[in-house]
């Protein structure tokens, strides 16, 4: 379809940008799902929500595999932390009330930052694991909160962390593969979620987890991601270490802000320079820092 | 391939592409409200509901709705019998091109009814994935917050 526009002609282009499916498959069970993606030989994808997968301009794929009717669209309490099913969608997952008591509501609180209501009501917890945009909040947050996998390929069911797996080819490992459940541990402290962004609807500019526990006063253990640095939300160890055994506060804070433009890795895309992220590294990492400690405490830190 | 679908309340069966976005289907069909803004999930404009839900068309395939439930602005209201929110965004002067009007609309319809007294920043959060670049945005909460009053009072359908 085309129209005419001043001088011009504005081609109107209302298809996907895959130009190149052939097939849609309803997958029945999980099998059927695997020996089709294996028929495809890497010409055919899963599809939960689709919203990635309708932006994208492969243009090798050749068939789609909806996975929506597997029974993976679930959220589990299980002995303080969650299972979430790979298939529930992220407003699912922020009302479902196991979600709500899980951290005190901690994945509200990021959810709630992700996107807009109608991309959560289509975008799947699943999708966002195997998209795992490097600028995307959630990579982070499942970092930060030591999140495993579970996903079945033609070999069998396998589990792993996916800090680790985020590490090896893991798009390629998907290739052949369905992610089927995300397992969240439990944690005796609390976690925080901050993000810098141009608006609240944009995509973060940086973004960081952090989860704290305090015992006698000083901190018991800690968990701290930083994402979008433009790299794939990753853990700080020397911070985790740095943090342990200190009195959390304003002096330790202080100290923190100071170490952080030396010490943290960031570098520049389009969207922003690696000075600016060095800048801003250190007050949105304690910000995050003081409030996930304010949270334990329900004080004033 | 053929697809069941209740579009508007009908029971339809479709001829659908594989590859074919459920935008596509439906101003294929008529449904003219769902408007093309970006084509990428960004704008909103072309927001429908899918089983109640707000989804954007153009980022869902049409052989995902199979069975599935889809309502267009056309299904809530015409100039003959409007729907209260579209009267709501006539009477708060929350119109200007209308380019993002129905999927404001069906956002709004979504938020509605689940929560029929929003607070403004509920209404915000609400449309905060739908761009208006005419309005300022104002005016569009004031009409989503006028068409709440009117369903607290039972003027509603
Ligand atoms: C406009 C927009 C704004 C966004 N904003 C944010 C934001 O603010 N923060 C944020 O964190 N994220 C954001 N996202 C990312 C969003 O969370 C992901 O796009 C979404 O979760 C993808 O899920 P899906 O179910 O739609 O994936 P799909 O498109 O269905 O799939 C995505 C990819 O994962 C594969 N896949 C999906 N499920 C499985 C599975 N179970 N097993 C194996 N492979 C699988 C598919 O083959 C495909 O390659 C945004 C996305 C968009 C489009
Ligand atoms: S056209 Fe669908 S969101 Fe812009
Ligand atoms: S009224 Fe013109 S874009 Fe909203």
């Amino acid at each position: 379809m085309s129209y005419r526009l001043g001088c011009g002609i504005v081609r109107v282009v209302i298809n996907m940008r895959l130009k190149g499916i052939r097939r849609f498959h309803y997958a029945r069970d999980l099998e059927e799902a695997l020996s089709l993606l294996s028929a495809y030989g890497g010409r055919g994808a899963v599809l939960a929500g689709g919203l990635d997968l309708a932006r994208s301009a492969r243009a090798d794929l050749e068939g789609l595999i909806d996975i929506s009717g597997l029974g993976l669209s679930y959220v589990r309490a299980e002995g303080g932390g969650l299972r979430i099913g790979a298939t529930t969608t992220l407003t699912d997952l922020l009302e479902s009330r196991p979600a709500r008591e899980y951290l005190g509501g901690f994945l509200g609180e990021v959810l709630r930052q992700v996107a807009a209501p109608p991309l959560r009501n289509q975008a799947t917890f699943g999708g966002a694991v195997v998209s795992a945009h490097p600028w995307a909040d959630i990579p982070t947050v499942l970092v930060a909160l030591g999140a495993e996998v579970s996903f079945q390929d033609e070999a069998g069911r396998h589990k792993g962390l996916l800090e680790e797996l985020w590490e090896k080819p893991f798009r390629h490992i998907f290739k052949g593969a369905v992610l089927t459940e995300v397992i969240l541990p439990p944690w005796d402290g609390a976690f925080a979620f901050a993000k810098l962004t141009r608006s609240a609807y944009d995509i973060a500019l940086l973004n960081c987890a952090c989860g704290l526990g305090i015992q006698d006063g000083r901190i018991s253990w800690a968990r701290v991601a930083l994402g979008a640095t433009p790299r794939r939300g990753r853990r700080l160890p020397w911070l985790e270490d740095l943090l342990v055994g200190k009195e959390p506060g304003p002096g330790l804070w202080a100290e923190v802000k100071e170490l952080v433009p030396e010490k943290v890795e960031v570098g520049t895309d389009r969207r922003a320079s690696g000075d600016w992220r060095r800048a801003v590294a250190g007050p949105l990492l304690t910000r995050c820092l003081a409030r996930a400690a304010r949270k334990v405490t329900g004080g004033n830190l | 391939m053929k697809i069941y679908l209740e579009l508007n309340g009908k029971q339809r069966y479709e001829e659908v592409a594989p590859g074919e976005s459920l935008l596509s289907l439906l101003r294929r069909l008529g449904m003219k409200s769902v408007k093309q803004g970006c084509a990428t999930g960004d704008c909103g404009a072309c927001t429908v509901l899918l089983d109640g839900r707000a989804v954007r068309a153009c980022t869902v395939f049409a052989p995902q709705v199979r069975g599935r439930r889809v309502t267009t602005l056309e299904g809530l209201g015409d100039v003959d019998d409007p729907h209260p929110l579209q009267e709501a965004f006539v009477e708060a002067g929350a119109v200007q091109c209308g380019f993002c009007t129905p999927g404001m609309i069906m956002v709004a319809y979504e938020l509605l009814s689940r929560n029929d007294n929003p607070t403004p920043e509920e209404v915000r959060e609400a449309i905060s994935g739908n761009l208006c670049r005419c309005t300022g945005y104002v005016k569009i909460v004031d009409a989503i917050l006028l068409a709440a009053k009117w369903k607290r009072e039972g003027k509603w359908r």
